[in-house]
């Protein structure tokens, strides 16, 4: 693009915002190919656990060793689709038997993760825990103690800060392209009922925690805490107070867990982040926004885009950028190394991710164990989101406003 | 697997229903995740980017899943193949023509080497490309089914695009689920069974001045004028899929296809012929209340 053509296109798109596609840079969105073969277990074979065992499969150097669930069903099926694999029920006697099992996954319902993730750590394993890595306050700083004292890695599955397309998103927050933050908001819409159907119905509780309100956090808590660490990542900040509501507006089946919630985070800055999740819509799934003053982000996980403002100044970027037509407005896409791209034909590839978030988080973890990585995601950030979420779904189940104290961020 | 998927349970329990039917799509869901030629994070677009310089291990579900397409392959003559699509693509179905000679020479799964002991899979020939489109939404409904089955649902349906449907069980008072297979005068009474049907619908390509189906036989290379409709009634959705597609291509029912699989198929002169061991499962919608016939 010449400069006639760029003071055109712009002229051409004052008065509207202009849509960028955020593209992962190659590099960022890299496949992962350990250098030394590593045995990996895996704990919880649920859905969470399928998804895990599915990523690990597509790695280079990276072995199934051990699957742990207490239910035989899902057992079965996880070992039956990890070549080489052993399964246990107990998680205690994989780690005792398997001492080739040098790093494990935890994906076991929320509030399981504390204890088998002390075992893991005391018995000298590295760990990735999903998140959030608890239901309580006291077993989330448990688990973060208990990670500091260790000389293994500890990763908590916090995809955003793995996930290619937020770095690259992120690197432009943090540049003048997005400047100061105004607003923020995120959802989590889907529809579906939460439930699982036990396969007796004496175990239906242990099979439906997430509808149990003594262990369940909720939309806000299980949906949120992985939304709300997007901000905290990208703000660098934890929001001060939380408030919300929920109700059930679709299933209506006896459950006390919301089905739709929303809730507000305030930020020390003045800055407020709207969250909504529902159980009863799809329209929009899920993604985050943040609108600055000179542009607005919105991510989806696989894809992100930035609106810019018109007053905004010109990025160089934008002379390689390709023209879109996006909703209602013309945009134009970035794509990060655009020359080299350009020059081999491919602008248009690459256009989200080539594999999923899980993907990136899970490799993210498995660098630091294998390679000596810093830590992407540790525990301290862990605790400190699942805290959050926590909170944000005390406030959602009380209907009213929960003060966020900053010494209970502070680890303890 | 770009379709519609729908799930139809009876019962008491409507939110455990519900749940089961969800966790049913789910994995339906999960599924097309993995075997999805469209999606650059499927296991499948792996496969077909990195099995061609090695040998790529898979999951014990993936493997049996590639097996029962050689099978298939083998039992049909070569009529079932999931490595067309470089053909489809040189014959014009899925954008550009191009070289159908080259093309067909990359086509056969005696080009994709399945090894057993270390559950991997290698393409043993040049430009070998996978597409399970006439067999995973089979086996998609059968583990989707199964899951159904094992919450203790005992009666339901499940479809994939209305091409392939699992029954379980029969609607009360009811000797199976009833289904028409349109575009022939055939009803069917399933029951704990799977049904597949076939036709040759879909994109026309022209070829000097003529207008072809998009029945490719993946023998000759070129398209075929088999049969009009293929319908299979089996136990496993998976193995009604796959020959529904391959009898399309060989238009009449070869010596070597198992026995226990159903099969309607288009005669000359517009009669039908049914044949195999649920023969009385299907009767005519167009004979007067069924007279004559036994009740399926």
């Amino acid at each position: 693009m010449n400069e006639t053509d760029r003071r055109t296109f712009m002229k051409q798109s004052a008065g509207a915002m202009a849509a960028v596609a955020l593209l992962p840079e190659l590099g960022l969105a890299r496949p992962v190919r350990l250098l030394e073969p590593m045995t990996v277990g895996v704990i919880g074979a649920g859905r969470q656990g399928r998804a895990i065992l599915g990523e690990l499969q597509k790695m280079e150097g990276v072995a199934i060793g051990a699957i742990c669930d207490v239910d035989e069903r899902r057992l079965d099926a996880g070992v039956r689709r990890s070549q080489g694999a052993e399964g246990f029920a107990d998680y205690r006697a994989m780690l005792d038997k398997r001492a080739d099992v040098k790093a494990v996954v935890i994906a076991t319902p929320t509030h399981l993760h504390r204890d088998i993730a002390l075992a893991a750590l005391a018995a000298g394993r590295h760990v990735y825990c999903e998140t959030p890595l608890a239901h309580t306050v006291e077993d989330c700083q448990a688990i973060a103690r208990a990670a500091r004292g260790s000389s293994g890695v500890f990763h908590s599955g916090l995809q955003g800060r793995s996930n290619p397309v937020y770095k690259l998103a992120w690197t432009f927050f943090r540049s003048e392209a997005v400047r100061d933050p105004v607003a923020m908001r995120a959802q989590s819409n889907r529809k579906n009922s939460w439930r699982t159907p036990a396969p007796d119905p004496a175990r239906d509780r242990e099979f439906n925690w997430r509808l149990d309100p003594a262990v369940s956090l909720g939309l806000a808590g299980e949906q949120g805490t992985q939304q709300f660490d997007v901000f905290h990542w990208y703000l660098g900040a934890y929001p001060v107070r939380a408030h919300g509501g929920g109700s059930i507006r679709l299933h209506a089946d006896g459950r006390e867990v919301h089905d739709t919630i929303h809730c507000g985070l305030d930020f020390e800055s003045g800055v407020h982040l709207h969250y909504e999740a529902t159980l009863a819509s799809t329209y929009g799934g899920e993604y985050e926004v943040l609108h600055g003053t000179n542009a607005s982000m919105w991510l989806a996980w696989t894809h992100g885009w930035m609106f810019k403002e018109s007053d905004a100044p010109t990025q160089g970027w934008e002379v390689y950028a390709n023209r879109q037509r996006f909703h209602n407005d013309q945009g134009i896409t970035l794509i990060a190394e655009a020359t080299k791209l350009a020059a081999q034909g491919k602008l248009q590839e690459g256009i989200g991710l080539p594999n999923s978030p899980l993907y990136y988080a899970l490799g993210d973890f498995l660098r630091s164990v294998s390679e000596g990585a810093p830590v992407v995601c540790g525990a301290d950030e862990g605790a400190r989101a699942s805290i959050v979420g926590i909170l944000a779904n005390r406030a959602v189940v009380t209907g009213g406003m929960v003060e966020i104290d900053p010494a209970l961020l502070r680890g303890g | 697997m770009g379709t519609r998927f729908e799930v139809v349970l009876w019962g008491g329990d409507t939110p455990r229903l519900r749940a089961c039917a969800e966790a049913a799509l789910e994995r339906v869901a999960e599924l097309d995740r993995r075997y999805s030629r469209f999606r650059p994070d499927s296991v499948l677009s792996f496969l077909n980017d990195h099995a061609g310089e090695r040998a790529v291990g898979v999951d014990g579900d993936t493997f049996d899943l590639f097996a029962a397409c050689a099978r298939v392959w083998r039992e049909s003559g070569g009529a079932f193949d999931p490595t067309v699509g470089p053909l489809m693509r040189a014959w014009g179905f899925h954008g550009e023509p191009g070289d159908t000679a080259a093309a067909a020479a990359c086509v056969g799964m005696d080009g994709v080497l399945l090894d057993q002991a270390g559950r991997t899979v290698r393409f043993t020939r040049a430009g070998v490309s996978l597409d399970l489109g006439g067999i995973a939404k089979g086996q998609a409904l059968d583990e989707a089914a199964a899951i159904v089955r094992e919450a203790g649902v005992v009666c339901g349906l499940l479809h994939g695009g209305t091409s392939t449907v699992v029954a379980i069980g029969a609607p009360p008072g009811e000797p199976g689920w009833v289904v028409e297979v349109r575009g022939s005068p055939y009803r069917v009474a399933v029951r704990d069974r799977a049904m597949s049907v076939s036709e040759p619908s879909g994109r026309v390509v022209e070829r000097d001045g003529r207008r072809l189906g998009h029945v490719l036989d993946p023998r000759s290379g070129a398209p075929v004028d088999g049969a009009s409709l293929a319908c299979v009634v089996g136990e496993s959705a998976m193995e009604t899929d796959a020959w529904s597609t391959a009898l399309l291509v060989l238009g009449a029912r070869p010596q070597r296809m198992p026995g226990q699989l159903t099969t309607l198929l288009p005669q000359q002169g517009g009669a039908w012929s049914v044949e195999g061991p649920d023969e009385r499962l299907f009767w005519r919608s167009d004979a007067a209340e069924r007279a004559g016939q036994e009740s399926p």
